[in-house]
């Protein structure tokens, strides 16, 4: 059967980032992960291919052992296998070394026909591991990819960006990042297989277990290092003024007056 | 038309800034990126080098405006499969240019085309690549790059320790200046050899069908967040736009609530402004939002908070309930 890989990511629960003051990383084993909102799209859009073509689908993730109930929930609602790459030799990889590290587990995988990720986390909201890792596998890359599907004998890529929409033919393997508009809905798990996730367990792949140059790997394989991480001061600008509504509008429009927006 | 030049035969060691040009039509952020990129060069003593990749020159339309930008040169690659933006291609184009000229930087408008050709060329070559990087400066001889992280109030300075240094620039946090001398152009020349390509075949393009907005030259910015508390009053922003013959602007929240498109982000990963007056309603005032309209000219805040970072940093901080005030204003200005 014709594979999928899902790759998702956890990401730190909004409010609750720590940064390790001697490396400049994000402390990620004390952290609540979630599943980055904009995968959401990318696990939707493989349920759908799955159900349309039947595909087996690896869910994939690097990261702690804590991110493993997030792989849980993606089994739940489309997974097959999951796959949780973990070492502390990945610790503050940028997004070449993530990338690396995933290209270099998805070959372990082949042979694959899509590899679907978030167009982006929310945490680093750099967008650049789905190209990076298609670089990396010499696959084409595509982002902000709205709709997939197969025709006699290609498959077309409908991507949209802000100039417009574009349809693509484009032969698998293939990397595609999907966009966060794609769909407004992400299907619930079954309950079923939530009750088979209870007792499965991901393979887990360390440093080892894959064909890795150490040199490449985590913070000191990172080319981008962080010299300096400096907290932004508010400074306190002007005044603030409280009351009912209608007299903060009358203050206000009076601005916009003295601004030349409007004609008093 | 313009000189050629065999691609080895190019100067070497430039600061590189990629030109996006999409059908016809240059991206207004590749002239704003030259702006840091100049003053690196001077600091380091580099050529700042624009590269264009078009099908034919009759059909570029923004000549006129290259003429006037900052750059010292501008490259223009020229080939038929160069019509339509593909990725693999477009990448592959720069990696010879990026092997046979061996640049300081090389640098992308933080766009959608930028932010997917980048990453495809850093991952070809092994490079480091910062991400919606809104300030540049040299420290010991190094290109030090900066931006906001995390999601907190947390800035990070960066390098990387390959060469070229990559990065895509924040759109808008750069404005654009031109220069008084213009540019030299030259048509670059690809190997024989190099292999036109790709695995991507366009079927059919659709253009938007609204135009792109014009968030980031705006000279008012109404911005709404989560203080709006529905999409129906976030769609009431646009109402007030219309009065006030502004730009609607949002928060990363309420983009993925799916309130608003994304390309109304305001923030690291959307668009900078700098507008005369920033209205920002039922806005807190995160560092991702607001190191993208920290340089406004006037800035206002509506909020029930008085403690909102946005409202401490505002130069008018309205104590209220955004969506009221909303309403009310809307009534009072369409009297």
């Amino acid at each position: 059967m014709e594979k999928i890989i899902l790759c998702i990511k956890g990401v730190p629960k909004p409010g609750t980032v720590k940064v390790d003051p001697k490396t400049h990383t994000l402390k990620r084993e004390s952290l609540e992960l979630i599943l980055n909102p904009p995968d959401r799209q990318a696990i939707e859009m493989t349920a759908r291919l799955k159900e349309t073509y039947g595909f087996k689908v690896y869910v994939i993730t690097m990261g702690p052992p804590n991110v493993i109930p997030l792989l849980k929930e993606v089994y739940g609602i489309v997974a097959d296998e999951m796959v949780l790459l973990s070492d502390r030799a990945f610790a503050g990889s940028d997004t070449l070394a993530t990338s690396y590290v995933l290209a270099q587990a998805i070959k372990r995988l082949s042979p694959y026909s899509l590899v679907l990720m978030g167009l982006k986390s929310i945490d680093g909201e750099t967008s650049q591991v789905p190209p990076e890792t298609a670089a990396l596998l010499e696959l084409p890359s595509l982002t902000h990819v709205k709709a997939i599907y197969k025709e006699e004998n290609s498959w077309v890529v409908i991507r949209q960006t802000e100039y417009g929409e574009e349809e693509l033919e484009v032969n698998p393997p293939f990397v595609a990042s999907i966009l966060p508009e794609a769909f407004d809905y992400l299907r619930p798990p079954s309950l079923k297989r939530l009750l088979e996730a209870k007792v499965k367990e991901p393979m887990v792949l360390a440093a080892n277990d894959l064909d890795l140059i150490p040199e490449r790997l985590g913070l000191n394989g990172s080319p981008t290092q962080v010299v300096d991480v400096f907290e932004k001061k508010i400074e306190i600008k002007g005044q603030v003024i409280e009351g009912d509504p209608s007299f903060l509008v009358e203050k206000l429009v009076s601005v916009l007056e003295q601004k030349g927006i409007i004609n008093p | 038309m313009f000189k050629k030049y065999r691609l080895e035969n190019l100067e070497k060691g430039n600061l590189i800034a990629f030109g996006e040009v999409f059908q016809g039509m240059l991206h207004p952020s590749s002239i704003e990126i030259l702006t840091p990129l100049k003053d690196l060069g001077l600091k380091l003593n580099k050529k700042v080098v624009l590269v264009c990749l078009i099908d034919d020159v009759d059909s570029f339309k923004d000549l006129e405006l290259l003429k006037k930008c900052i750059a010292d040169e501008i490259w223009m690659v020229c080939h038929q499969e160069l019509a339509h933006f593909r990725d693999d291609l477009y990448a592959e184009v720069l990696v010879e240019m990026v092997k046979a000229t061996d640049p300081c930087g090389l640098f992308f408008p933080a766009t959608s085309i930028g932010c997917s050709l980048a990453p495809r060329i850093a991952g070809r070559l092994n490079l480091g690549l910062c991400a919606h990087v809104n300030h540049l400066e040299i420290e010991d001889g190094k290109i030090v790059m900066t931006r906001p992280t995390y999601g907190e109030n947390i800035i990070a300075k960066l390098i990387s320790n390959t060469s070229p240094v990559m990065a895509t620039l924040s759109i808008g946090a750069f404005s654009a200046i031109y220069g008084e001398k213009e540019p030299k152009f030259f048509e670059v020349e690809m190997p024989s050899d190099f292999s036109w390509v790709s695995k991507l075949k366009v079927r059919r393009f659709t253009p938007a069908a609204k135009q792109p907005n014009r968030l980031s030259t705006a000279k008012v910015v109404i911005a709404g967040g989560r203080g709006l508390r529905s999409k129906e009053n976030f769609q009431k922003l646009f109402e007030l736009a219309e009065v006030l013959r502004a730009e609607v602007g949002a928060t990363r929240p309420v983009c993925y609530e799916g309130w608003v498109e994304e390309d109304r982000m305001i923030g690291i990963s959307g668009v900078t402004v700098r507008p005369k007056v920033y209205i920002g309603l039922g806005i807190s005032g995160a560092l991702q939002h607001t190191v993208g309209m920290e340089n406004s000219e006037y800035i206002v805040a509506v909020n029930i908070d008085k403690e909102a970072p946005l409202v401490k940093m505002a130069h008018l901080g309205l104590i209220g309930d955004a969506p009221k005030v909303l309403d009310l204003l809307i009534k009072r200005l369409k009297k």
